[in-house]
Order: structure tokens, then sequence, then C-alpha cells
């Protein structure tokens, strides 16, 4: 059961499980991120910064239908052009399938960004000229777009493989109890409907990859900033029909993936290498800001239909929901439906659970992770549908959350004991004082002017990790060298969260070095075994583990070497403190770091140390009736905001958000903090304004002055509070944040909205017109 | 990627000849936040491109001076040179104000007032400003000069009236009277780099508490930045009570329909038009 949590008494007198209570050296610092300077200086090198001798540039042509079949194409004027090195359609890439079935050249375009052709040339302006000069035509295919569409009976079937167009492995169950028989013995039978929208990433650096031949031991490098460099690996070798072994993947500075490099980031890299290994020379590939939006996946939209049984005494006895998401016209995250069903039900505690998940294809723009995995959609849904829940049955319902909060020792939906520490209700409590909530949310609901505020609240949990997703395993590498300096590495990918931050001040900590000497070096596929995807917020909490495990192995060493021909004493006897080597016991008996390792090294010893860490099975079932344990542990979290509504046009104004989670321990409060401020503006976007304009497929805002992010004028104030807890589950106790941190805030912001104005949104975006006039108005007059 | 060449010539005659005989390929680069971004999209007012004339470094064409009560803002002067001018501080506020909300930071650097009102945006947030300043252009062609107010050179959204060889060289408006009550608001869709849904202009004069003058300009709800002259008849000669305020506002939305017929984003527009007009004319007057 843990160790009771340890509360920390602030100015003020508020008692909080607050960071601040556990005994570390270089943890819970705000070390300076490792990668700042080269990153605000301009020194960091992006893949699209590169250049090779001899490099080519590429282009890509798509279609400008979301369904249609190329009828004729004609590449004959555009190898004309001066330049021009290889023009390539799908004819010279017959049936060549990608991981997740995307073409890499094809005649059947199943949404906007089916390339058909792609072109290498000396310049841009021979790239561009060519993809102008290829005559394609094409014939109109019938097509689905909205989840109904894709349902309907007799739809046409987007992909060929899966007739009625619901994608098999991405359909999940959870069923605890027995909801049909409870149902008709509830007191109050709730039944709501909301839905969600498409999301862009909008990543700094759009994709970006550099192939270049080796014709040596392996066939292709390619320089890429990616969300996973083996995956993309896997992608390349696939393209080049070559060994995984043949080919290598160096990561670049990546700036932003939110989930998203992966999939549009796996086409681009494999179009790069594929016209490397026809041309012989290196290729650059790089998509514009358009090509991006068109391209690269988005959050899924989602149809949420709830059902919630509940008793007079407020107590929650059956859950409902089925989820249908819109796949757009391929899928490579059918396992994101296995997280979306574990927490479809929301962090409560309630007998009787029945959540099926699904999800269809459509000839829309492919749905992938971003940042949340479903959750942002789900939390928006479930803590709206809580609040309605307790408003029908006249409880406060914050009372009603908290009533029916799970707690240490609960089983969740999925029939998981809660063994390690539940901190929820203190988080919640926390930030309800802190944002003075009670008195404002009264204060709110008597407002006379047109603009009005209001505050509302969203709870929420997060399995930390894979967990019985998949593997959650990786390893690391820690070396030595004779000079003192320590080389780290790990499979897992820095992609502007901070994890090189992270993973030095973890390896500092084990150590007990400065992190000054530590220098993490960054995936290339040939140095580092894989570490699979730095994803599901996993990496801190979970894949820097081995990298734990390593510098302990590599400390032990270290010592044996002090123990022989040193101190000459036992191992058990020395320990490694602040960089010095000490003898327990005796003051005067210190050797420094650097003198060990010079000595280590010409002596003979292991230097290097490589470490796997591959978690426990959970033992989940995906079987009828199964379930069980579905992560290692949760991040619990709770998020307030503060809105000021203008009720004559329909505008919101975030004025502040109160952001509080149970990470577990707190490895750097700067970044974590950092996780928290950009999480909340992300939040805020799906909330109040972001919103892919599609039409029949085509995307309009193809750019970021119509697709609207809020900016640093939009953001409101941000109150980040970081509490600890004991949970053995993660490096040092750490648990999740990089998802929590946005995941919660929209359904805060809507909840606000509510206590502002009585009405409910409950489909996004709340822009002016849904605010105001509570319906969606698009050109057109509808979808 | 569209091919051209860049040209720059010492004098305006030169410019305006050239332009006078490359009537479609050839197009004006002032600031070039709207040109460039044209360019990229490969819009259809490019799509005959050749030439991209260069008109800065011109002489004459840039800055911001005030002579007997007459306000001239060269065509190159910067949103961010109105926004920081002394001179409208005084004599146009609501210009001010709306050159702040254009567009971001580096927008506003570039972007200059000539080219806001070239392009003819219907959002453009100082074309409003100086639709209700009744703003006069001076424009420079191969056939001399003209002067024409600013409201005649739109002919619909992103059309304006220049004449092959025309450049806009000055826009020139009568400067306020200290006190004149004046406001600009805007609504997007977030605070910065946002373009305006709708925005209102409004400048209203008073004698003895009654409205004895009142412009109100209108941009992104009529087919043209325009002055509302039916609303503004609402309130002259009216002391400008909340009902009077009102029913004024409530012109504006009713003209605005009787024009453009009910459109899709009519059933929003209709009653928030309403309300910034309301709101820009009570923030004239200091009414809270």
């Amino acid at each position: 059961m843990g160790k009771p949590v340890v509360w920390y008494v602030e100015e003020g007198g508020v008692a909080m499980p607050l960071m601040g209570k556990k005994e570390f050296k270089y943890l819970n610092k705000p070390l300076h991120r490792v990668d700042a300077y080269d990153k605000v200086t301009g020194r960091a090198r992006y893949a699209a910064d590169l250049e090779f001798a001899g490099m080519l540039y590429g282009g890509t042509l798509y279609s400008p239908y979301a369904s249609a079949r190329v009828t004729h194409i004609d590449v004959a004027k555009a190898k004309e052009i001066e330049g021009v090195k290889l023009v390539m359609t799908f004819q010279d890439l017959p049936k060549m399938a990608s991981w997740g079935s995307y073409r890499f050249l094809t005649d059947v375009i199943r949404f906007q960004a089916d390339a058909v052709a792609m072109v290498a040339a000396t310049t841009h302006e021979a790239v561009e000229a060519a993809l102008e000069a290829i005559e394609v035509e094409y014939e109109e295919l019938p097509a689905v777009f909205t989840i109904e569409e894709a349902m309907a009976e007799g739809a046409p079937t987007v992909r060929e493989e899966w007739p009625g167009n619901i994608h098999g492995p991405a359909s999940f169950k959870v069923r605890k109890g027995d909801v049909e028989t409870v149902f008709p013995s509830c007191d109050l039978v709730v039944e709501r409907e909301y839905r969600t929208h498409y999301v862009e990433h909008a990543y700094m650096e759009t994709e970006a990859a550099v192939a270049v031949p080796d014709y040596g031991t392996t066939e292709m490098t390619v320089y890429t900033g990616c969300a996973n460099p083996f995956f993309t690996r896997h992608w390349v070798a696939d393209a080049l029909g070559v060994a995984r072994s043949k080919v290598r993947i160096v990561q670049t500075i990546t700036g932003g993936s939110f989930g998203g490099k992966e999939e549009l980031l796996g086409q681009v890299a494999s179009r790069a290498a594929i016209m490397a290994q026809k041309t012989h020379c290196p290729v650059k590939l790089v998509t514009t800001r358009e090509e991006s939006i068109i391209g690269s996946t988005k959050r899924h939209p989602m149809r949420l239909r709830y059902k919630v049984g509940v008793n007079k005494d407020g107590k929650m006895q059956a859950l409902q929901c089925e989820i249908v998401e819109n796949l757009g016209a391929y899928s490579m995250h059918q396992f994101m439906n296995f997280r979306a069903s574990v927490h479809a039900a929301g962090v409560y505690n309630i007998p009787n659970v029945y959540v099926d998940v699904l999800g269809v294809f459509t000839n829309n723009v492919t749905s992938g992770a971003m940042r949340g995995y479903s959750s942002p959609q789900i939390i928006f849904a479930q803590e709206q549908l809580m609040e309605e829940v307790a408003e029908e049955l006249g409880i406060d319902p914050v009372e009603f959350k908290k009533l029916n909060m799970l707690r240490q020792g609960d089983m969740t939906p999925t029939r998981q004991s809660l063994d390690a520490e539940v901190i929820l209700e203190e988080v919640v409590d926390t930030l309800l004082v802190e944002s003075d909530f009670f008195k404002k949310r009264e204060e709110y609901k008597n407002q006379t002017g047109v603009k009005k505020k209001g505050i509302g609240l969203s709870i929420f949990y997060r399995g930390c990790g894979l967990g019985a997703e998949s593997a959650d395993a990786s390893g690391c590498i820690v070396s030595t060298h004779d000079d003192g300096t320590v080389m780290i590495n790990s499979g897992l990918i820095e992609h502007g969260q901070g994890l090189k931050t992270c993973f030095t001040q973890i390896v500092a900590e084990t150590l007990s070095i400065p992190p000054e000497k530590i220098n993490f070096i960054g995936v290339d596929t040939n140095t580092i075994s894989d570490g699979g995807i730095t994803a599901a917020s996993r990496s801190t909490a979970i894949g820097s583990i081995s990298m734990k495990k390593a510098a302990e192995e590599l400390k032990s060493h270290l010592i044996n070497t002090v123990s022989k021909l040193m101190f000459h004493c036992p191992p058990e006897m020395i320990d490694l403190v602040d960089g010095f080597f000490i003898m327990k016991g005796v003051p005067d008996a210190m050797i420094p770091f650097d003198v060990v390792c010079t000595a280590h090294y010409w002596t003979g010893h292991q230097s290097t140390v490589y470490c796997w860490n591959r978690p426990d099975d959970l033992g989940y079932s995906l079987e009828e009736g199964g379930g069980g344990k579905a992560f290692p542990s949760y991040t619990y979290s709770a998020v307030v905001a503060e809105v000021e509504v203008d009720t004559e046009t329909g505008a919101v104004d975030v004025l502040r958000v109160y952001a509080g989670h149970d990470v577990g321990t707190v490895i750097n409060p700067a970044t974590a903090k950092g996780q928290i401020y950009g999480g909340v503006a992300m939040g805020q976007g799906f909330a109040l304004m972001e919103e892919l304009g599609i039409k029949n497929g085509i995307i309009k805002n193809k750019n970021l002055d119509s697709y609207i992010i809020p900016t640093s004028l939009d953001v409101p104030e941000v109150y980040p509070y970081l509490f600890e807890c004991d949970d053995p589950a993660g490096t040092y106790g750490a648990k999740s944040l990089g998802e929590p941190a946005t995941e919660g805030v929209g359904s805060a912001i809507i909840n606000a909205i509510h206590n502002a104005t009585g009405d409910r949104v409950r489909e996004l975006p709340a822009n002016l017109e849904r605010v105001l006039l509570h319906k969606h108005l698009v050109p057109g007059g509808g979808k | 990627m569209l091919q051209f060449e860049y040209v720059k010539f010492n004098t305006l005659e030169e410019t305006c000849q050239f332009l006078a005989q490359h009537v479609e390929s050839a197009k004006i680069l002032a600031g070039g936040t709207d040109l460039l971004v044209q360019i990229r999209e490969k819009n259809r007012k490019v799509q005959e491109l050749q030439y991209v004339v260069d008109i800065n470094g011109l002489s004459g064409l840039k800055g911001i001076k005030e002579e007997s009560g007459i306000v001239t803002i060269g065509a190159l002067t910067t949103h961010a040179e109105v926004v920081g001018s002394p001179i409208i501080a005084q004599a146009a506020p609501l210009l001010a104000k709306a050159c702040s909300l254009v567009g971001g930071p580096q927008t506003r650097n570039l972007g200059t007032i000539g080219g806001n009102i070239c392009n003819a945006s219907l959002s453009a947030d100082s074309v409003t400003a100086l639709v209700t300043l009744d703003a006069v252009l001076t424009i420079v062609g191969t056939n001399g000069n003209r002067q024409l107010p600013i409201a005649e050179v739109f002919v619909k959204s992103e059309k304006n009236t220049l004449q092959p060889g025309e450049i806009l060289t000055a826009v020139s408006f009568a400067a306020l009277k200290p006190g004149t009550p004046n406001a600009f608001t805007k609504l997007g869709r977030r605070k910065a780099l946002a373009i305006a849904r709708m925005n209102v202009g409004v400048i209203l004069e008073l004698e003895e508490n009654k409205v004895t003058s009142a412009k109100i300009g209108v941009g992104a709800s009529f087919p043209t930045t325009r002055r509302v002259n039916s609303a503004e008849a609402v309130l002259i000669g009216q002391e400008p009570t909340a009902v009077v305020i009102a029913a004024a506002a409530s012109e504006v939305s009713r003209a605005m329909i009787e024009i453009t017929g009910v459109r899709w984003s009519t059933e929003y527009k209709e009653p928030v038009l309403q309300v910034l007009v309301r709101r820009t004319i009570e923030q004239a007057l200091g009414v809270e």
C-alpha cells in the first residue's frame, strides 16, 4: 500500500503532498535544458538544414481529390525539365505498400494526401516545375467522410480489406459487472452524446528527411527528426526492399512531434530513400506547411455516446459508453482504443461498466497519435457528463465527483486494484482551495453583465506508459571516458519534451556526479537498440528505468576498481558521493570521479554498460469478460479553468488555469511546468478555436494563418501544482506528465463556460458561433 | 513555383510607366505581407505575374505629416509607424488602434498602409478606420495625379479601382479635433494574428449633448468596407441615449442584410455586428 503521503505545509497553512519532501541531489531541481543554448542560438541543425555533396531535392505530387482513381498519367514533359533527375509514378513502384498500408505512390486515391508521383532534381525550382508538368487525369470515386456515412448500409468501402468500413483491430471492449440488469433499478438514467473534431499538431518543424545512399555495410542512411527512428527504419527498409539491418536512421534535432511525426514522416523518409536509391544521390525531402497539414495525422474526431445510471445518494451504479472515431483512410493506431476503452468511464469507481470503442475508415485525412491519445476527447465528454448527471440529480457536481472518484484500494473499470497511492483527492482539494473555487462559482452564478465569468473543474487520470497496450521495454547505454565524462544514450528520442535533460538528471542522481559531466548523444539506429516509440508519456517514467539500471551497474564497476586498485577495502564500504568515491566512515578517503575513470579505463575495465528493461507483464486480458491490470501506475490530475464569456459575441477568454498533477516524483520542475504551460495552451486550442476545415475530404485551412492556434496573447495565467507520492512503478517514482498536461484542460474550460452561461457545448470547438448560437456555421451551410 | 523578375526604378514616373505597360503581369511590392503570401499560394491575382516591382526606396512615399489640419500618410508608411506616431495619436486615435490590431509585430513592421488599402481585403483593419475618417487617396498615374475618396477605391473583396499604371502614394484625412469621440473595435477568433470577423470605426461630433455628426465605418460585413449612412442618420440630431445607440446599431445590421441578403454567416453576424457597433459608439463616448 506504500508509505503515507508526505504532507508539505506551505505558508498559509494548506497541507499538500506537493513537491519538495523527497531527498534528491539532482532530481527535483530546475536544471537548464541541456539542448536549450543550441536551440535558442540557432546552432541546432534540423534535418532541413543538412547539406550533402551532390544532394538533390525531392517533391511529391498529390491528388486534388479525396477519393479517385488515376486514369492517365504522363511524365514526359516533367522529365525534360533541366535539372530533373528522376520522375516516378505509382507505375514505377508496383504494389509497394508501406507499413500501415499507405502507398508510397498510388493510383488509387483514398484521401487527399495519397501521392501519385515524385520528383528529384538539382533545384527546388526544377522540382516544382516538374511537379506542375506531370499530367494526370482522375476518375472520382464514391466516398464517405463522416462516421454516419461510413457506417451506413451499403456505404462505399474505403479499404477493401475492411468491408463495412469498421477497422476490426481497433475494436476494444471493457466489461465490468452487468449494466443491463442495473440500469432499470437506478433512480436516474442520463444519456448524452458528445462530439469532437480534427485537431492538427502544428509542430514548428514540418516533416523533413535527407536520405544518403551508403553502398557499404549499410544501404541507406536517413537523417530525420521523427517520433520513432526504429519505426522509420521499418518504413524505409520496406520501401527500399532491403533488410532493416541495412538501413540506418539518424535522429536529427526535432522540432516537435506531439505524437505526429510517424506516418507522414515515415512516408517522407521512405520517398527520399527510394529516390536516393534510384539516383545514387543524397535526396532531401521537406514538406511545406500545407503538405504537412494535409498529409500528417490528426487527433481522432470522436462520437461519444454515454448512458449513466445513478442512485439518489449520488453513487454511480452503471456506465455504458460507445465511442466511435473517424480514422480517415488509414490507421496505425488501433491500440489507441485500448487506452480509450480503459479510460472511457473516467477516474470513477463504478461497479458496472460496459464500454465499446471502435473506429471507422473514411476518405478523410488519417487520424493518429496526438498528445493525449484519446484522452482529451474522452475527458471532454466524460467530465461534462459527470456534471450533467449531478445537475439532474440535484447534487453539487464537485461533491458528486468526489463521492464517486477512485481511491486507493478501489477497482478501476478494468478491475485493476489501485494498490499504490491515489492522491487525487488531495490534488482536487488543493486546486479547489488555491483557485477559491466554490466562492467564485457561487459569485459567477448570479452575474447580470454581458461578460460573464465562469469556473470549471475536471478530474482525470492517465495510465502511465504503454501499459498492456504493448511491451514497455527499452534499452539505454551509459559510458565513462578516461577524462571522467559520461556519455549516455537511449533508444528514446528528444523531440522537444525535455527527455535529454531528464535522463541526464537521472544519471547524475544515480552516479552522484554533476550533470555537466554527462552528454546525451541521441539516437542513431546503428548504435542503440530499438527502444520503441517515444510516446505514451512513457520515457521519463518507464523508459529511463534501463538508464538508471545501466548507471547503477556502471557505478558498481567503478566501485570495484576503487576497491581493488585504490582503497583496498570491500566494495560495500565504498560509495560515490558528489563526484567523489569515498570510503564510508573515513572522512579523508576521497578520490575524484575522473581520477577513477582514468584508472578504470587504462586498466581495461568495463567502461560501458548497456541495459535493457522489460517491465513485468501486466496480465491484462482482451477477451470478453477479461480486463485486469491495464497500466503499471496512473497519474492523477485535476484542472480548474476560469473563463470570461462575452455573451453577446460568443468570445471566450480563458483567464486562469490551475493545473495539478501527481507525477510521483518531479524529475525537473522547470521542464515539468513547461509541459503544463504548453499543455494548457494546446488544451485551450482544442476546446475553443482549433478546427480543421475539411469538406468532402479536402482540407481548406492548410496553413497557420487559417488554422488558428492560441497566441501568447490568448493563453491564460497558468498556475501549475506538482504533486509527488510514493509509487514503485517508474524511475525514482516518476509518473507521466506530457499528456496529462493537456488532456483535461479542454473539459475544464467547457465546464467553466457552463458555469458562466448555463449552456453546455457538447460538440467542439466552442468557437464564437457555437457559444453564441449553440450551432456550427460553415460556408455552404452544413457539413 | 511562380517565376518572376524583380524590378526597381528610381522614380515614380518610371514605375508608373512600367506598370502601365505590364498591366496584369506586374505587381507592386510594398511591405509584401500580402503579395508574398499570394505568390506562395499561387493566388489567382498573381496568375500572370512576371514582374515584382519594388517601390520601396521611391522618395516621398513614407512618413506622416499634418498641415493645416490635414493629416497625410505616405503609402509606404508601416502599421507600426502609424501606431507609434504622435500625430496619429492626436489626430486619429481610432486609426492607431486599428493599426495596432493588424496581424502580429512582423506584419505591422513590414505591412504598409498603402498596401492594406490596395489589397482591398474586406477585413483590413486600417481601411475601416480610414473609411470612417473619410480619407482621400492620392493616386499617381501616367496621366498625372488624382484624388479619390477611399470608399470609392473598392469594388468588391480584393478588387480596387486603380487604373493601369496607377500607384497609391498617400492617404489624407482631416485631423479630428481634440476630444472628438472616436473608437475602433475588432472581433477576431483570437487576440493576435487575427483576421477580423468584423470591425467597426466610429467618429462622433456632439453639441449640447446632441449628435451633430456621426460616422460609422464597418468592415468584413458589406460587399466593401463602407460607412453606413442610414445608421448615422439615426444618431444625428439625437441625444446618444442607450435607446438611440441601439437603434443605430440595429440599423447597421438591417442595412447589411438588405445589401448582402441572408448568407451562411448572417445568423451570427446580424446580432453581433449590432453589438460591435453599439460598443464602438459607447467606447467613443466613454460610456461603460
